[in-house]
């Protein structure tokens, strides 16, 4: 009797073994099929909208159940890759950055049309499980941070600069400034369609926009250098009625450098001035090579501040 | 009559007195008048006569009885000085547009050469006398710049060249330390090389010879790595130096082009300022004469 018992309550557990083997299957394919709809919305979809939601719905998604593991993924990583490049499609921005093409399943990496060869991606940031840094692959030192499900995008100034300014040195500006406006073109969007908190940083146009300096103090010398190398290149560094310092550039664009703060507690920083409000602090380091020299000469002093949580 | 006169010099007194007065509240009144009808011109005349007639030609007017004297208003110099001003300067925003004009108080200026960064305090403008009152040694500064210029020189270069120079000399001296240090090991070498050698009594000079000579390089080589250890220091503060003289130079070269822009040479311009006054004081003719000519021809 004993051991019948004990037989019985065997084939009950085994039966519910695998029954729960079964229905665990069964939600893991479920929880498959729910992702491959979010993947397909993600790289068919026709709407801004539901392209943003998927993209938040299969970031940090974990397709693999106990029973049920998919060999071949794609990241997180991946998913802003091609959330990225779908949004630009999307909203009708030339095609100057495209997905590199891929036989199987493997890294998402990008090129900018109009650069070298150098391949951008997607990386895990840390921050958060949603927050991701974009990069060039090279050195991964992130040009921006996107986080899709807090809605914020954050540009870089000191990779921004690194990049563009330093390692491209030598390129064509029109290429560089090509790519940079896929960049500007892709947080406006966010800003624009859906709302994201989006620091431009040194890529803001807008004419308020005041870059601070790193040291909020800057010293006599900084202005100094500033005012020989711009006589040198025939431009004219000009005193303000208040202690600003004024440089007036070609087609009517302004470089002010001013105190915003108090003798006490300076704060120095730059703003940029142009009627169209279409310069940024990191075009005119392109455009005029001496303010590039002086800009990158006295970085400990004038580097423009970034989110320092975020990029510390 | 005249023996009355004889008799009375106390009303004698009175009238030359009264008619004293009456010259002094005359000008003062005229004085008035002029600042009040805008008429600088007139101002002036009454501030120097002398100057005035002098400058402008002016045959003196026999049959002017008028007193002309300024001691009268000279407590109201800065006062007058801040009203002149106002034409003044419009005039001089003209002929000498590089210069920029401080009012520091009540009617004392003080020059700015150009509106570019650092500007340099150039002087004094002396409202009441229509002239400038340049810093000597700011003016003779330009004045050595277009003397060099014309020789295709500049002030500070020899400074400049000197300062350069020096700086890379040591940048030098830090770039050759691997060079000095292995030059030390192998003459440290020699020398316990030489104390080594157990020498003859005769050779015990010679010996002493080479030791020093080779303490002489060692010493050489100290100096030079001294001199490499304060290097970075140096060749900073050099370069603030040249970075002070550059912007000199700088502020010289944006004074000079604006001077000839203007005048042409610096001869012209010291010739304009010499003849300020009388220029200045034309120009209100000038005017006249212009709008005299418009009303006649209305």
């Amino acid at each position: 009797m004993t051991s019948k018992t004990e037989s019985e309550t065997k084939v009950i557990t085994n039966n519910q073994t695998l029954n729960r083997y079964s229905s665990a299957i069964k939600s893991g394919l479920q929880h498959g099929e729910d992702y491959v709809e979010l993947f397909s919305t993600l790289v068919d979809t026709k709407h801004s909208q539901s392209l943003l939601e998927a993209a938040i719905g299969l970031t940090d998604f974990k397709l693999d159940s106990k029973f049920l593991t998919f060999p071949h993924q794609y990241s997180d990583e991946d998913v802003q890759l091609v959330f990225m490049q779908r949004l630009l499609d999307l909203n009708q921005v030339p095609q100057n950055f495209a997905i590199n093409s891929v036989k199987r399943v493997e890294k998402l990496q990008a090129q900018f049309r109009l650069l070298n060869d150098d391949n951008f991606a997607f990386f895990k940031s840390g921050k958060s499980n949603s927050g991701f840094f974009f990069a060039p692959t090279r050195n991964q030192k992130p040009l921006f941070y996107l986080d899709l499900q807090r809605k914020e995008l954050l540009f870089n100034s000191t990779a921004l600069v690194s990049y563009f300014v330093v390692t491209l040195e030598g390129t064509e500006v029109a290429n560089i400034k090509n790519a940079v406006s896929v960049l500007i073109d892709f947080a406006k969007i966010l800003k624009e369609s859906f709302g994201f908190r989006v620091d431009f940083n040194i890529l803001d146009s807008i004419n308020g926009e005041f870059y601070t300096f790193a040291a909020g103090a800057i010293s006599e010398e900084v202005l100094d250098e500033l005012f020989v190398d711009a006589a040198q290149s025939n431009y004219m560094l000009m005193a303000g009625d208040n202690g600003e310092a004024i440089l007036n550039l070609d087609n009517d664009i302004k470089l002010v450098v001013k105190n915003d703060g108090s003798d006490s507690h300076p704060k120095w920083g730059a703003l940029v001035h142009d009627e169209p409000q279409k310069e940024s602090w990191l075009g005119l380091i392109l455009d005029y090579p001496f303010i590039s020299d002086w800009y990158l000469k006295n970085n400990k002093e004038l580097a423009i501040i970034s989110d320092p949580y975020i990029f510390g | 009559m005249v023996e009355e006169n004889n008799n009375d010099q106390f009303e004698q007194n009175d009238s030359q007195l009264a008619s004293a007065l009456t010259g002094k509240v005359d000008y003062l009144t005229d004085l008035q008048n002029s600042i009040k009808d805008g008429n600088d011109l007139h101002v002036y005349q009454l501030i120097n006569h002398n100057k005035y007639n002098q400058q402008l030609d002016v045959e003196p007017d026999l049959n002017d009885n008028a007193t002309y004297d300024f001691s009268l208003a000279q407590n109201l110099t800065p006062e007058l000085s801040h009203h002149l001003s106002y034409k003044l300067i419009d005039y001089l925003g003209e002929t000498y547009p590089f210069f920029y004009y401080h009012e520091y108080e009540l009617g004392q200026f003080d020059v700015y050469f150009g509106n570019w960064w650092d500007h340099r305090l150039f002087g004094k403008l002396d409202v009441i006398n229509v002239a400038f009152e340049f810093d000597e040694e700011e003016y003779d500064k330009l004045a050595q710049s277009f003397n060099l210029e014309a020789e295709g020189k500049r002030v500070n270069e020899a400074a400049m060249q000197r300062l350069a120079a020096e700086n890379d000399h040591l940048t030098n001296l830090v770039v050759e330390q691997p060079d000095r240090n292995k030059q030390r090991a192998k003459l440290q070498g020699q020398m316990q090389e030489i104390e080594g050698r157990s020498a003859m009594p005769w050779e015990s000079a010679k010996q002493k010879e080479e030791k020093q000579v080779l303490e002489e390089q060692l010493v050489e080589i100290d100096n030079l790595d001294n001199q490499a250890n304060d290097a970075n220091k140096k060749i900073k503060s050099n370069e603030n130096e040249i970075l002070k003289l550059s912007k000199e130079e700088t502020i010289l070269g944006f004074e000079r082009q604006s001077l000839k822009q203007i005048f042409g040479t610096f001869a012209e311009f010291n010739d304009s300022t010499r003849t300020l006054y009388k220029n200045y004081l034309l120009s209100f003719l000038g005017n006249n004469a212009e709008e005299k000519q418009v009303s006649d021809n209305d």
